[in-house]
């Protein structure tokens, strides 16, 4: 009789990688030795969270070639020494020697021959000569990111550009990287793709340029809020391949640059220029006209008016899929240009004075493929507007309407009715909803976030309808309503078992027994819990033993939790590991956040504490908590 | 008496008897597959190239109980004017049986390398295999290998602490 232990090792593999989950893939590993083995030959992606179990591992999954580091704190030169020598580590947990689980004889620096993405964001740590090190042992690598490393500069630069081979590089946020650093990445990576260097700030034209006459083949280029100017633009427009091109806050540079655009880059298709203040629609059009293929445009913030020659020349775009004018000045027959982009299936209209009833109901005649419609702060539009958007685009998906205060029940009732491909709805601020809304909204059974913050009008009620259908919701924000308590919670807790992400702050109503209903959800990893002064120690020690997988927490205010809580939290919150903002915590002694630390601070990477707590938190605890690569912000 | 001309090739017209394989499965059963269905299966469409075809072919790894619902399956696929959502529904219905059934179709369709119900059904088994613990997955299996106590401490605190 067949049975799972019949199979050969290649079916096996197969049945191992229809496991999406990590959780599941963790269980797998854990079943018996072959099944070990299928993991280990097979895995090609490790995100390691601890520097201890680096060598080993790397040495045991010979298939890696993504390698993510971004977690993983104290890596730094010394680490790096270690990894890339060939002889045994002295490190803790080391295999036994009479373990079949790590085969004999296998070459520990294999790893790097295979490896072809490596991600060290915010690996402060690490210095150019580590960095250079590694890059030069991974003579195959095609992929870094080094993005928020802020210390880093030109001669972690000069590092990279060992990596003959690298096709990309993300450096955002290097601060200390200059044309000069850029111009050694740009001789030394000649098969660059695709850069990033969002915030490089010292970065000019003069870097731009040396990169854009190096590294022809470039596809993808980020160079948002760098003070670049129209010479810039000029070099960009040289680039053959160039697809993908991002501006955003670019402010030096005016309509004369965007011309140089217009006349080059043949294959542009997607191009963000958001928040450039000298740009205009002359500059736009001189894009528009120069690129038919053009599919995204995002022009956000960056003109004061939205002529309707240039929306009229959009309507040649066949393929434009994507635009965002958010924050400008739009008529109504500008809409009915717009209408004319049939292709469309993203609009962005946030904050666009002149958004009417009107222009909104000639603007879906036309675009009935829309998706996602951002409608934040159009004060304007009524239910009106939402019928027609709803009945016209079927089909959409996320919608945005922060601010929309004449929005009321009945809108909901149309997109309960018609739109019930909807993922997406913000309705913060919205002070026209109330309960009976969200019951025809529970009808939008694919719904996965829902913002209904600032709404003081729903309550435990309505809360309940969208819990009871809504079994996709992943994300809730009820910030500030003041009408959600614990049967809300209740209802969440029975109806959205794969609640992630929920904001509750200053719904004061809130007590222990919403925390242990909390407690229930197992896959919430982000919870703002702002001034929730009826919650005490024994809420959160529900909430801490139930959620496991708790990452961020944010628990300001919160003026009745205690020492034993907090120490609950320490003991079960082993992931907490991102963020906890824990200020004002006034019952909480000093003993009581200093055991915390002292149990969570191998994996807590930020922690917001008051000001008057520096002076009394012991010197090595915060030593520690600094050595360990945790950032301490005090308040 | 003028003789009817032959009639015209099996492609051309619809009435004319498909052209039908035999196979015989290991226990001596022998079955009929429509070409078309056969051809599902890139180890029988390579026979059927090189002119094998003649005498039934002979599958000894595959028992009769299987390679009869294996030629079900590709005839049902190689059906035309079938939709999407009930050739799902038929899929899941097919494999709607026990779990040692299950692995007997793998290993044919392994063996015929049908790359369809190939993966239909080691899908099914990553079902089963969702959501379960380590010991679980262990008893619902029947798997008996399993680690030594050092071992299982190892794996269980790198999965805990190590990676994600």
């Amino acid at each position: 009789m067949a049975s799972l232990e019949s199979l050969t090792e290649d079916l096996l593999v197969r049945i191992y990688k229809g496991l999406a989950s990590d959780g599941d893939r963790k269980s797998w590993r854990l079943v018996c030795r072959d099944f070990h083995r299928i993991d280990a030959l097979t895995r090609s992606s490790l995100r390691v969270l601890r520097v201890e179990f680096l060598r080993s591992l790397l040495a045991n999954y010979p298939r890696l070639d993504t390698l993510d580091l971004s977690v993983c704190p104290r890596i730094d030169d010394g680490a790096v020494a270690v990894l890339l020598t060939s002889r045994g580590s002295p490190w803790a947990f080391p295999r036994a020697a009479s373990s079949s689980l790590s085969p004999p004889g296998r070459d520990p620096l294999a790893w790097t021959r295979g490896l072809r993405k490596l991600v060290l964001s915010r690996s402060t740590g690490l210095g150019h000569h580590g960095l250079e090190q590694v890059i030069r042992a991974c003579a195959y690598l095609e992929s870094v990111d080094v993005s928020h490393c802020c210390g880093f500069g030109d001669r972690e630069a000069a590092a990279l550009s060992c990596g003959a081979r690298l096709r990309e590089v993300k450096m955002d946020k290097c601060l200390g990287v200059t044309d000069v650093g850029l111009a050694k990445i740009a001789v030394g990576c000649g098969r660059l793709e695709k850069v990033s260097l969002k915030w490089c700030m010292e970065i000019g034209d003069l870097g731009v340029d040396l990169l854009c006459n190096k590294c022809v083949d470039l596809k993808f280029l980020d160079l948002s809020y760098l003070k670049v100017t129209n010479d810039s633009l000029r070099s960009i427009g040289s680039l053959p391949k160039l697809e993908v091109l991002a501006l955003v806050g670019c402010s030096l540079i005016d309509d004369t640059g965007l011309q140089f655009l217009g006349g080059g880059c043949p294959l542009l298709r997607v191009i963000d220029m958001s928040r450039c203040n000298g740009i205009s629609s002359c500059g736009l059009i001189s894009v528009a006209k120069g690129h038919e293929d053009l599919v995204q445009l995002n022009a956000s913030y960056s003109l004061t008016e939205c002529s309707s020659i240039l929306l009229r020349c959009f309507k040649d775009l066949k393929n434009l899929n994507a635009i965002k004018i958010d924050g400008a000045r739009v008529s109504d027959s500008a809409f009915k240009a717009l209408s004319n982009c049939t292709s469309l299936v993203e609009i962005g209209l946030g904050k666009c004075i002149g958004a009417t009833n009107l222009g909104l109901m000639r603007l879906v005649s036309g675009c009935v493929n829309l998706r996602v419609l951002d409608l934040t702060c159009c004060h304007s539009i009524t239910d009106a507007a939402i019928f027609a958007i709803s009945d016209s685009c079927r089909n959409l998906t996320c919608l945005k309407l922060e601010s929309c205060n004449m929005i009321t029940e009945k809108s909901l009732y149309y997109l309960g009715s018609f739109c019930l491909l909807l993922e997406e709805l913000d309705l913060t601020d919205c002070g026209g909803i109330n309960d009976t809304g969200l019951e025809y909204l529970s009808n939008c059974l694919e719904l996965s976030c829902l913002k209904l913050a600032l709404c003081p009008t729903i309550s435990d009620k309505g809360l309940g309808h969208i819990a009871s259908k809504c079994r996709k919701i992943c994300e809730i924000d009820l910030y500030r309503c003041n009408g959600i308590g614990d049967d809300a919670l209740a209802a969440l807790s029975s109806g959205c078992k794969k609640l992630r992400r929920l904001n509750l702050s200053y719904c004061s109503d809130v007590t222990d027994r919403g925390m242990e209903y909390l407690g229930q959800l197992e896959e919430l990893w982000d919870l703002e819990m702002r001034s929730l002064f009826n919650v005490t120690g024994v809420g959160l020690m529900a909430l801490a033993a139930g959620c496991k997988r708790l990452a961020d927490l944010d628990m300001k205010y919160c003026e009745n939790v205690d020492d034993s809580g907090f120490w609950a939290l320490a003991y079960y919150a082993r992931n907490l590991r991102q963020e906890a903002k824990l200020v004002h915590l006034n019952k909480v002694t000093v003993e009581g956040f200093e055991l915390a630390l002292r149990t969570c601070w191998v994996r807590i990477k930020k922690v917001k504490l008051l000001a008057a707590l520096r002076f009394k938190l012991s010197s090595d605890v915060r030593e520690t908590l600094h050595s360990r690569g945790c950032k301490i912000r005090w308040d | 008496m003028s003789s009817s001309p032959p009639p015209s090739s099996a492609a051309a017209s619809p009435s004319c008897p498909k052209k039908m394989i035999a196979l015989r499965s290991s226990d001596g059963e022998t079955f009929e597959i429509e070409e078309a269905a056969a051809l599902q299966s890139k180890t029988l469409e390579n026979m059927i190239d090189e002119d094998c075809a003649g005498t039934p072919i002979p599958l000894p790894n595959v028992t009769g109980k299987i390679l009869a619902k294996v030629v079900e399956f590709c005839s049902k696929h190689a059906e035309p004017g079938v939709d999407d959502e009930s050739l799902r529904a038929w899929d899941a219905e097919f494999v709607n049986v026990e779990q040692a059934t299950v692995f007997d179709y793998i290993l044919a369709a392994n063996f015929l390398e049908i790359p369809t119900l190939l993966n239909l059904t080691c899908n099914v088994v990553a079902d089963m295999i969702r959501g379960k613990t380590p010991d679980e997955i262990r008893k619902f299996f029947n798997i008996k290998s399993i680690f030594s106590p050092e071992e299982e401490e190892e794996v269980r605190r790198e999965n805990h602490w190590a990676f994600e």
